[in-house]
């Protein structure tokens, strides 16, 4: 097949298969935090929750057209498949190959937007002048006016990475790994310092901005959709506490708005690398996640999740049952009367249902049954909550008893054994009566000819 | 006990609402129903949809619970459900007796009919936010953009202003084949609801839809299908291959309509 739009000899096809094959392991693929309506006359809107366009094989949602500018890099990070010394095919996309698959796929309704990478080619300041050009085409002369991320590149001179957060939605540079000792063994052209930098002016950028659009309601917006980084977990001995403590201080320090863990998959088989026989850390990047989603959004700190002493997450519990049967002392909690704080450390409540469950008990007192209704997860909550002073079980406030509940799947209260435990009984319940009544019987029923 | 029977739409139930209040009716007596089911003593009044009466109902809800809520009403009553009518019919009537706060229509939530209403409500949102992603546009020879969908729910009339508000200089058409309704936003314009036509079933093709299937593909459609079937191969990381979790995040039903799982 012959595709249109074609730049040097190599084919569209082949070169966004290289390209997207080597961005692939970048996780951050999420288009949400901006909501920019249409213009009229440009293609593309923003929306503030993000919208996912297609699932891939693996799972992971494909938001944004993610590609690499190029593979070729001057680097020679050991853990990265595109390094300098890896003898793989390499590409290269002319700014206008990317625009016209950007604004195709967009207006099919494929993609929400362009995420763009890039190896480093000559040096930090070119390849970050050439993502700025594709920027600049793509919101000037295609009048994109979807959503962009775009790499800052460390090293690169700090007024293109200026020009490049006021086209762009979100910005991110990649820390790559936890700690200052990993990427000296592992990444040596890369230095956390120079990685830092560009994170800082970014940060700084969006203060002044928020700054400026007070004043001026017209005035560009920089990097309005936050920025963000990426932590590769399981290269290095790194522990999970330490991962965490670095991601809560990202939070604090830098404002980032998201800190993404990606599970270490050895695709170069450098021998600095550890083999992961048992495929990549999968369940560690998932507690990890779980903890960020506790630290951002439930008030919890990095070090009452984990501490020195305990450095690990808890494989069979998740880090809130974690840490919920390690303070028994604060259970159980009632759900009628606990502030929204307490609510949203009880196993088994979200953010929602804690913020529902403070409107609904204004206006009745709540039961279990409702607790169900509203969205809770009881079969986690039932050791933590009482409603109206009562357990929904008796069950023994223990450490022992129950992890052993929460996990053993044999002997766990036996949830709903009584069919009671969330459902109304009716009259004429007797427990296997489940089909619903057909319209026929009704009209039966309402003659008299039963 | 008396009996609205109307007929599945805004209009039609809106209209009962408005008259359950007009003849002063019990509401704790009063139920509205979707189907033409008998019920035992009761009296049963047919109700033939008015646009006048609906547009008050609309306004007041809008007013008195804010466009929010409001909004939320409207997608309860565009799910696929027996007994949407009779819960947004008693979650109005909650609401407007206890003198809800704006905002604050669907606080109850012990209550199973507000329950049910916010759960319908809360269905149509995400099917409505997952079309959004997986709606997929094919351009015609005349460089029109074309797409075919199959909602559970009647969601065509709230994914039409988003799409019109992405693709403002486009002409496309979205075309829900279950009822037979078809999007039409000609570029630069406002966008039209428009019906197929008459005595067609569910899951038949119309006329008009046949006639949109004559037009041929542009040359360049298949290029850019097939460039984005290997992007989605390219993407995916084979030591993370998780066909469940895909299955989870996007249901078989939505692929039908998707060419890349073709």
């Amino acid at each position: 097949m012959e595709y249109l739009i074609t730049g040097g000899e190599q084919p569209l096809m082949d070169k966004l298969q290289i390209l997207t094959a080597a961005a692939k392991y970048d996780v951050a693929c999420t288009s949400s935090g901006v909501e920019r309506g249409g213009t009229g006359q440009s293609i593309g809107n923003c929306v503030k929750s993000g919208i996912c366009h297609s699932f891939a094989g693996d799972g992971r949602c494909i938001s944004l057209l993610k590609i690499l500018l190029t593979n070729e890099c001057i680097f020679d990070c050991k853990y990265c498949q595109n390094r300098c010394s890896n003898d793989i095919p390499r590409a290269t996309f002319t700014p206008e190959e990317i625009c016209t698959l950007t604004m195709e796929f967009y207006r099919r309704n494929y993609i929400e937007g362009l995420f763009l990478s890039s190896g480093i080619i000559r040096n930090p300041t070119f390849t970050m002048e050439l993502i700025c050009r594709v920027l600049y085409l793509l919101r000037t002369k295609y009048h994109f006016n979807g959503y962009v991320h775009v790499k800052a590149i460390p090293g690169a001179a700090p007024e293109l990475i200026q020009r490049a957060g006021y086209m762009a939605d979100r910005m991110s540079v990649n820390l790559e790994l936890p700690t200052a000792e990993g990427l000296r063994a592992l990444a040596p052209n890369k230095h956390r310092k120079s990685i830092l930098t560009p994170m800082r002016q970014i940060q700084n950028g969006i203060v002044e901005n928020k700054n400026d659009l007070v004043l001026y309601r017209n005035a560009p917006r920089f990097v309005s959709g936050g920025q963000s980084t990426q932590v590769i977990i399981g290269a290095t001995p790194e522990n999970d506490y330490q991962i965490l403590s670095v991601a809560e201080s990202l939070y604090r320090k830098f404002e980032l708005k998201r800190v993404f863990y990606s599970a270490f998959v050895n695709v170069t088989g450098d021998s600095n690398l550890p083999a992961l026989p048992g495929g990549p850390p999968m369940l560690r990047e998932h507690r990890l996640y779980q903890a960020d989603w506790l630290l951002r959004f439930y008030g919890f700190r990095a070090d009452e999740l984990l501490d020195e002493g305990r450095p690990f997450f808890n494989v069979l519990l998740d880090p809130k049952e974690d840490w919920a049967v390690r303070h028994l002392e604060q259970f159980p909690v009632e759900i009628n009367r606990a502030p929204l704080e307490m609510l949203l450390r009880v196993p088994g409540v979200g953010v929602k249902s804690a913020q529902r469950i403070m409107a609904a008990r204004r206006i009745a007192s709540l039961t279990f049954a409702d607790l169900k209704k509203i969205g809770v997860v009881l079969k986690r909550a039932l050791y933590f909550v009482t409603c109206n002073g009562r357990m929904m079980y008796p069950v023994k406030m223990e450490e022992d008893y129950i992890v052993r509940n929460l996990t053993g799947e044999k002997e766990r209260v036996r949830f709903g054994s009584d069919g009671m435990s969330y459902r109304q009984m009716s009259l004429f319940d007797d427990g296997s009566f489940t089909r619903p009544v057909g319209a026929e019987e009704r009209l039966q029923a309402a003659v008299g000819q039963l | 006990m008396t009996v609205y029977r109307c007929e599945d739409s805004l209009e039609g139930i809106f209209t009962a609402i408005y008259l359950a209040y007009e003849e002063k009716r019990d509401h704790k007596d009063t139920r509205i129903s979707l189907n033409d089911e008998p019920m035992l003593f009761a009296e049963d009044i047919q109700v033939t949809p008015d646009w006048e009466k609906t547009r008050k109902v609309m306004n007041t809800l809008n007013r008195r619970f804010g466009e929010s809520d409001y909004l939320n009403l409207c997608r309860a009553l565009a799910a696929e459900d027996e007994d949407k009518a009779q819960a947004v019919y008693r979650t109005v009537v909650d609401g407007l007796e206890k003198k809800v706060k704006e905002g604050h229509l669907f606080d109850n939530l012990a209550d199973d009919n507000v329950n049910r209403a916010l759960a319908l409500s809360i269905n149509t949102r995400r099917e409505i936010h997952h079309l959004r992603g997986f709606v997929r546009f094919q351009e015609l020879e005349n460089g029109m953009l074309y797409s075919k969908i199959g909602p559970k729910n009647n969601i065509l009339t709230f994914l039409m202003p988003h799409f019109s508000d992405r693709l403002p200089i486009e002409n496309f058409v979205l075309y829900d084949e279950r009822r037979n309704l078809f999007g039409i936003h000609p570029a630069g314009k406002q966008w039209i609801l428009f019906c197929g036509e008459e005595g067609t079933g569910r899951g038949d093709s119309s006329g008009a839809e046949k006639r949109l299937g004559e037009i041929g593909l542009s040359e360049k459609e298949l290029q850019y299908q097939a460039l984005f079937r290997s992007f989605c191969h390219a993407i995916t990381i084979e030591g993370r291959r998780n066909a469940e979790l895909q299955r989870n995040m996007l249901p078989l039903r939505f692929r039908e309509y998707m060419f890349e799982f073709q």
